[in-house]
C-alpha cells in the first residue's frame, strides 16, 4: 500500500491536528500556540470593520476597500496597497477572479470590484480580467489565466461541512459529483489540476455574514448568518479554510451552548493538509494577525 | 411588399418550430407516469388560497442534482427514486414548494428525516420537524418537505393545514427500522439517532476513517446514537451474513484499533475508550466512551437487545 492510499482515521486527526479538523470545539488548540515548537507559521489576516455593513444591511464598499488594503499590506509586511499587490500580480499577468454566486449568499459585488481595482493598479490590462464563478471551464480568460484569485464567502456545506477557500475550485473540475464521496474529502487534488496548480496568488475568505449553521433541503436559514464583519485574507488556503473553521466551532459553541459538531465533518480541511500536503490546518502552524474592531471577534 | 411572402413563410415556420421545441419540454417536465400522477395527487390544486401550478418538475436519482445541487448524495445514499416539486402561488403572499420524496422504503424515508433533525417536532405523518418556513415530515415510504421563503402567519397556517392535508392523503403507514431497537435507553439522546447504511453518511454524522473500513454498502443497516455522558457514540451495524460481519470486524479492528486485535477494547489518543464487538451478523462499536467500564456496560446492554430482532433480515437489495 502506498503512503498515499494509507487510510487516515479519526486517529489520525488526534494526533495531528486535535478535534478541530474534525469540526468539534471542545479541546481545539488556541491559534498560534506552541511558538517554539513551530517557527515557521503560515500567516493569515482577519480584518473586521463595523462599519462595514450599515444598519440596512447594505455594504460599504469604501470600507471594503480599506479592510482589503489593510489585510494585504500586512499579509505580505508593506506600507503601500499597490506595492503589496506588485508582489502578486504582474501587468502582463492574465487574472481570473474566482467567485461565488450562491444565491443566498454570494460573494459581494464590492469585494470583487476592490480586487479587481488593485488588479488593474498593479497594470493589467481589463480585458485579461475576468470575475467569473460557474463558467469559469468556459471563460477564456480564466482557460488562459497565468493568476487566481480565490473569493468567497464561508458558510457551513450540506456535503463538505464548510464552503470554504479549497470548495470553491469546484467548478474548475467538469463533474462536480465526482468530488462528492466521502463529504468531498479529496477535494484539494483539484488545486492540483493544470488549470489551477500553482496559480493562486490570494485567497479571501469572506466573513462579513457567514452561515454558520444549515439546514433544510437547500441548507439556508438567514436565523444562522451573524454579521461578522471581517474578511480573511492569505495565501495558504488551507490554513484560511482552518481558521474559518475554528471561528464556526467558535460561533457555534456560543450560539448553542454547547459543543455542536459541524454535520458533515469537514475533514476535507484536514486531508487538504495530511494526505494532500497542500497546506496546513494545524492552527498551531498559523500565525493569526487581527486587525480592526475587536467585538466579539471569538478567535 | 414583393417579400412579404418568404417572411412570413419563415415566421410561421419558426413560431410551429418554437411549439414543437416548447411541446417536447412540456413533455419532458409534465412526467405522467403513473407514479408521479399518484404523488401529485397527493398536493390539492387549492389550498386557503394558494393555488397549484399545472406541471410539476420531476427528478430522478441522477437529475436531482440539478435541483438541490450536491445535497442530492444524501438522497441517493437511501433508496430514494423519484422526487416531485409543485410550486403554489396566492396574491399578495409568498410562494409555497411542496417537495415529496420517494425513498423506496418506510425505514429509508425514517432515516432521511432523521438526518439533521434540528427542529420542532409538529405531531404531523410519522415523525415531523418544523422550523421558520420549513416543515418536513415522513409517512410510509415518502418524505414530504412544505417551504415559504417568507413565512408569514398566513403562510404559516396554509404550511401547517396543507402537511396534514397530504399526509391524510397518503393512505398508509410504514415500519421504522427495526434496528433502532438495538438502541439501550439509558443515556440515549434521542434526537441524535441516525439511521443509514453507506460509509458517507457514517462519516457524515461522525467521521471514523477515509477507507470504508466497516464494509458498509446498501445491504448493511446502521444506527448511530449519542449517550451521555459525555457524548459517546453507539454505532449497532447489520450486516446481510455473519460472514460479512466478521470480515468486516477484522478489516475494522485492523485499521482503527491494531493494538486490540483480541480484545476489542483500546484506549485511544484523546484518552477516550473504543470497544468494538461481533456478534452473528451485527457489529457493535462504542466510540469516545469516557471509562473502559463505561463502553463494555453499553456494548453489552446492546449485546442483551440483539436477540430481539429479526436475524438475517436483508433491505434494499
Amino acid at each position: 500500500m502506498t503512503d498515499s492510499m494509507k487510510t487516515i482515521t479519526r486517529r489520525d486527526f488526534l494526533r495531528e491536528t486535535g478535534y478541530a479538523a474534525l469540526g468539534v470545539a471542545v479541546a481545539f488548540p488556541l491559534v498560534g500556540e506552541g511558538k517554539d515548537r513551530f517557527p515557521d507559521k503560515t500567516r493569515v489576516v482577519l480584518v473586521r470593520d463595523p462599519d462595514a455593513i450599515d444598519s440596512k444591511g447594505r455594504i460599504n464598499a469604501d470600507v471594503i476597500q480599506h479592510m482589503l488594503d489593510q489585510a494585504v499590506t500586512t499579509l505580505l509586511d508593506k506600507d503601500n496597497p499597490v506595492e503589496s499587490w506588485k508582489l502578486l500580480i504582474q501587468p502582463n499577468d492574465v487574472v481570473g477572479i474566482k467567485s461565488n454566486v450562491w444565491g443566498p449568499l454570494p460573494t459581494p459585488l464590492e469585494i470583487e470590484q476592490a480586487i479587481k481595482k488593485r488588479v488593474m493598479d498593479v497594470g493589467v490590462h481589463e480585458k485579461n480580467i475576468s470575475i467569473d464563478d460557474h463558467g469559469v471551464l468556459g471563460n477564456h480568460i480564466f482557460l488562459n489565466a497565468t493568476a487566481l484569485i480565490n473569493v468567497r464567502p464561508l458558510r457551513t456545506h450540506h456535503w463538505a461541512g464548510i464552503g470554504g477557500c479549497l470548495k470553491n475550485y469546484i467548478m474548475f473540475v467538469p463533474e462536480p459529483n465526482r468530488y462528492h464521496g466521502n463529504s468531498c474529502a479529496d477535494l484539494a487534488t483539484i488545486w492540483k489540476l493544470p488549470i489551477v496548480r500553482d496559480k493562486t496568488r490570494l485567497n479571501v475568505l469572506v466573513l462579513l455574514r457567514p452561515l454558520f449553521h444549515g439546514i433544510g433541503p437547500h441548507h439556508f436559514d438567514s436565523t444562522y448568518i451573524w454579521e461578522y464583519k471581517g474578511i480573511l485574507v492569505g495565501t495558504d488556503p488551507v490554513a484560511l479554510d482552518a481558521v474559518g473553521l475554528h471561528l464556526f466551532q467558535a460561533k457555534r459553541f456560543a450560539y448553542f451552548g454547547k459543543d455542536h459538531p459541524i454535520r458533515p465533518s469537514p475533514h476535507h480541511v484536514a486531508f487538504a493538509d495530511i494526505k494532500h500536503k497542500l497546506g496546513t490546518s494545524d492552527l498551531r502552524r498559523i500565525e493569526l494577525v487581527k486587525l480592526g474592531w475587536k467585538d466579539d471577534i471569538l478567535i | 411588399m414583393r417579400h412579404s411572402f418568404p417572411s412570413r413563410y419563415v415566421l410561421i415556420s419558426a413560431i410551429i418550430f418554437a411549439i414543437c421545441i416548447m411541446a417536447v419540454l412540456m413533455c419532458t417536465t409534465a412526467d405522467k407516469s403513473p407514479k408521479t400522477m399518484e404523488m401529485r395527487d397527493f398536493v390539492p390544486g387549492e389550498f386557503q388560497g394558494w393555488q397549484a401550478q399545472d406541471t410539476v418538475e420531476v427528478y430522478d436519482r441522477e437529475t436531482i442534482f440539478d435541483y438541490i445541487n450536491g445535497a442530492g448524495e444524501i438522497y441517493r445514499s437511501y433508496g430514494f427514486s423519484k422526487l416531485v416539486v409543485l410550486r403554489m402561488s396566492r396574491a399578495g403572499q409568498p410562494a409555497i414548494v411542496v417537495e415529496l420524496f420517494d425513498m423506496g422504503t418506510s425505514e429509508d424515508a425514517y432515516g432521511i428525516s432523521n438526518f439533521s433533525g434540528e427542529g420542532e417536532e409538529a405531531d404531523i405523518g410519522q415523525g415531523s420537524e418544523y422550523r421558520k418556513g420549513l416543515l418536513c415530515f415522513w409517512k410510509s415510504n415518502f418524505f414530504v418537505c412544505i417551504q415559504t421563503e417568507q413565512e408569514t402567519p398566513e403562510a404559516k397556517e396554509a404550511l401547517l393545514g396543507l402537511a396534514r392535508e397530504i399526509e391524510g392523503r397518503i393512505a398508509t403507514t410504514g415500519a421504522k427500522p427495526e434496528l433502532l431497537g438495538c438502541l439501550p435507553d439509558e443515556g440515549l439522546q434521542r434526537e441524535s439517532i441516525r439511521y443509514f447504511h453507506i460509509h458517507s453518511s457514517l462519516n457524515y454524522h461522525y467521521f471514523v476513517a477515509d477507507q470504508n473500513i466497516l464494509n458498509l454498502d446498501r445491504q448493511t443497516e446502521a444506527v448511530l446514537a449519542r449517550y451521555e455522558p459525555d457524548e459517546c457514540y453507539l454505532l449497532c451495524i447489520r450486516y446481510p451474513s455473519p460472514e460479512r460481519a466478521k470480515e468486516a470486524y477484522g478489516s475494522f479492528v485492523n485499521a482503527y484499533i491494531p493494538e486490540a486485535k483480541e480484545s476489542g477494547i483500546a484506549q485511544i489518543d484523546n484518552r477516550k475508550w473504543v470497544v468494538a464487538k461481533l456478534e452473528r451478523e451485527f457489529i457493535v462499536v462504542v466510540f469516545d466512551a469516557p471509562t473502559r467500564p463505561f463502553a463494555e456496560d453499553l456494548a453489552r446492554a446492546v449485546r442483551g437487545r440483539l436477540p430481539t430482532l429479526a436475524p438475517g433480515e436483508v433491505r434494499n437489495q
